[in-house]
């Protein structure tokens, strides 16, 4: 997706159990911040198909 | 060229073009003017004021179709344009209503229709074959019965300024497809380039009003002008080499040609991609589809093509034209055969050739019409 | 390579003579310079229409699909590859199979000829070094290697990796290639910059779909992008569908690209979607040092999973 022109940070992959709490907090603390970091996404988004 | 090839090419030209001329009206006291290099930006930039100019011009590697912006001129130079000039009247995506689903909002779920501009255009530099394309197109979209009201109004909208083309390609057949490179048939004003300049030739009352528009008023008579023209299209007919026999297709039995044995060979190669109808100027299929995002929806139709299994699918999981072989057969069967006795006006190609050209694997339509043409010599020959 | 016809004609009679195939799948004589279309010999009389030179581009591999007949194919280095990699998939066995080994030179690049020439060219006359273009008001020579499909002029594999029969000697195989200069070029562009360069990249795509259906992976019964319950993807012009037709298509051929070119040659308007499976091919080749179709041995890596496969991406 990086390649394609989509920042990096925008998609994150984790692995934690149900019995992680604090580490599911952290991570959604984590992806949160990433992505209010890089602002709302304008690419590969699509409000109205494009027609003649 | 045989004698016998050479009738062929005479009679189906002159049959189509009878019949093809009742679907649009000519002036008979015809104006000629001649335009100087000098004069043909002035005029141009005139005609701007009046109409939204399409012309072909050069992007990346091929010629295309396009709007010109205000300081752009047409690119006459180049061979004929990679897409046909349907796109133009017919686009490849075209919306036709929208709608909401926001039910606070009194029109829910009510199809408005789409304001689409259809000032007047003009096309100037499309091909004859492209314009002769149109008329065949009509034929669907313009019926005694029903009526398209998207394709009429951009073709009513539309002034074709075609330009003879003098530089056919190797693959162009229009000459034995009822078109030819100097035909007027289909276009509003024939323009012609001399070595200093161009001519132009009203053929319809709106081929006549954009003259009057671009301000070109060195006026010349029809008789001057033929003697200046026909050679030029003398030159150009004699520089098609290639062919398609299409005099047999008629007197055929339908049939024998659907059943003929040929058609596993020529359908062997075919990969089933969309390329020859999308390239095709006469391919005139399309889907509608609708398409929300949020609440707010576009109900559009946009080509479609014979070649896709999708094309026949039904609700119930049938489809009728399943297996590869038989899409094939029906994008020949319908343009070679079935219009042809529908209509009873030549084939449904007017021989541009690119379907010849952009077609990935080889499959040709004038080897095929010919083969078509006589199913009964045709053993497993397609590739011969 | 031009002499290898009459060595493909000798086997395909000898094939259809001692009744191992039923079919012989080739190139014949296309209609138009540097153009060959793709043909199915019946018998040994079909065999003579069949032809071999530098027009041969389009991955016969395609054409063996689920195919149930006993076939005779000729085969470059990459539809060898591909035809490894149905077997693997089972779209086709190897014992229904008698693989006519073609040692490749590289296939002509008819657009960059096309491009370098001053009008239409008419006539090709190719020799073992050259090809000499031929036109209304030109007649120009070009060296064979400035002109290969890009694909081929990067290609690690000319020889069949696998094969029943060679016609001929293996050729040399290509070294001090950098088969991904482009893809690096673009890896190194600012996120906006990429998304500029896909947009004009892609700008000229009509979804005629050429690219999928000349792809010998392309075989899904039902693409994804003609699934109508539920429809993943809008069928107009939009930029955003046609990107996701693209990107998704190269994510499907992840491991599995053998960067055979049908999918550029194919494309009626010359977009060069070969950068997109060529990224996947280097992430594959980086992380799993995995090359496609080399082998009928291993499965590919996306298909198999192995405790020390890369996982850094994983928070």
């Amino acid at each position: 997706m990086d390649f394609m022109g989509i920042e990096r940070d925008r998609l994150h992959l984790s692995w934690i159990s149900s019995a992680e709490a604090t580490k599911f907090i952290d991570v959604v603390g984590e992806v949160t911040a990433a992505i209010k970091a890089l602002g709302p996404n304008t690419n590969f988004v699509k409000n109205k198909a494009k027609a003649a | 060229m045989t004698d016998a090839r050479h009738a062929v090419r005479k009679t189906g030209r002159h049959q189509a073009k009878a019949n093809r001329q009742l679907l649009y009206k000519r002036v008979e006291s015809m104006k000629v003017v001649k335009i100087d290099k000098k004069k043909w930006d002035q005029g141009l930039a005139a005609l701007k004021g009046v109409y939204r100019i399409f012309s072909p011009v050069k992007m990346k590697d091929a010629f295309e179709f396009k709007a010109l912006e205000e300081n752009e001129n047409p690119d006459l130079g180049g061979l004929n344009t990679r897409l046909s000039a349907k796109g133009l009247i017919y686009p490849q995506t075209e919306a036709m209503f929208t709608y909401t689903l926001d039910e606070s909002r009194e029109d829910h779920h009510i199809m408005s229709p789409v304001e689409t501009d259809y000032s007047p255009r003009a096309v100037i530099g499309l091909r004859p074959c492209d314009a002769d394309a149109f008329l065949l197109v009509q034929r669907n979209f313009d019926t005694p019965q029903y009526k398209d009201p998207y394709w009429i109004d951009a073709y009513e909208a539309t002034t074709i300024v075609g330009l003879a083309c003098e530089n056919p390609c190797s693959t162009c057949f229009c000459t034995s497809a009822g078109s030819g490179p100097f035909n007027e048939t289909g276009l509003d004003v024939l323009m012609v380039e001399t070595k200093d300049g161009y001519i132009l030739k009203s053929v319809t009352p709106k081929g006549e009003s954009l003259i009057a528009a671009s301000g070109w008023n060195d006026e010349i008579s029809p008789e001057e002008a033929q003697k200046q023209i026909e050679p030029l299209k003398t030159a150009a007919e004699q520089k098609i080499s290639s062919v398609v026999e299409t005099d047999q297709l008629k007197n055929k039995d339908a049939m024998t040609i659907y059943n003929a044995p040929f058609w596993d060979d020529v359908a062997f190669a075919c990969i089933n991609c969309g390329t020859c109808t999308f390239v095709c100027p006469t391919c005139w299929c399309f889907d509608i589809q609708d398409e929300t995002h949020k609440t707010e929806g576009v109900r559009m139709r946009n080509w479609d093509s014979c070649m896709f299994p999708l094309f026949t699918l039904h609700g119930s999981g049938h489809n009728p034209r399943g297996e590869k072989v038989q899409r094939v057969r029906q994008r020949f069967m319908h343009k070679l055969k079935y219009y042809v006795d529908k209509y009873n006006d030549g084939i449904q190609c007017v021989g541009c050739g690119r379907c010849v050209r952009a077609c990935p694997v080889n499959i040709d339509i004038r080897k095929v019409c010919s083969l078509m043409n006589q199913p009964e010599n045709a053993t497993c020959a397609a590739q011969s | 390579m031009l002499g290898y016809i009459d060595k493909i004609r000798e086997i395909g009679e000898r094939l259809f003579t001692d009744g191992k195939v039923d079919v012989v799948i080739g190139f014949a004589k296309g209609s138009m310079p540097m153009m060959n279309e793709p043909m199915m010999a019946r018998s040994s009389g079909d065999l003579q229409k069949m032809v071999w030179d530098g027009n041969c581009g389009i991955n016969l591999a395609n054409y063996l699909t689920n195919r149930k007949e006993k076939i005779g194919i000729v085969a470059k280095g990459c539809d060898s590859r591909n035809i490894v990699t149905h077997i693997i998939e089972n779209k086709i066995k190897r014992d229904q199979l008698y693989i006519i080994g073609v040692p490749c030179k590289g296939m002509i690049d008819r657009r960059a000829i096309s491009k370098a020439v001053p009008g239409e060219v008419t006539e090709v006359i190719e020799t073992r070094d050259s090809i000499r273009v031929k036109g209304r008001d030109f007649d120009e020579t070009f060296d064979r290697g400035d002109v290969l499909q890009k694909n081929c002029a990067v290609c690690l594999h000319r020889n069949p990796v696998i094969y029943d029969e060679l016609v001929a000697d293996p050729v040399v195989e290509q070294t001090g290639i950098d088969r991904y200069e482009d893809v690096r070029k673009i890896d190194s562009l600012s996120t906006e910059e990429k998304w500029r360069f896909f947009d004009d990249l892609l700008s000229p795509c009509v979804r005629c779909y050429a690219c999928r259906n000349a792809c010998p992976l392309c075989y899904c019964p039902t693409c994804f992008v003609d699934e109508s319950k539920p429809q993943w993807v809008g069928k107009g012009i939009d930029d955003i569908d046609i990107k996701t037709f693209h990107f998704l298509r190269a994510y499907h051929c992840a491991g599995r690209c053998t960067d055979c070119g049908s999918c550029e040659r194919s494309c009626p308007v010359g977009i060069n979607m070969r950068v997109l499976t060529k990224k996947l091919e280097m992430d594959c080749k980086d992380l799993f040092d995995w090359e496609a179709g080399l082998t009928l041995d291993k499965r590919p890596p996306l298909d198999t999973y192995r405790p020390d496969d890369p996982n850094n991406f994983i928070k």
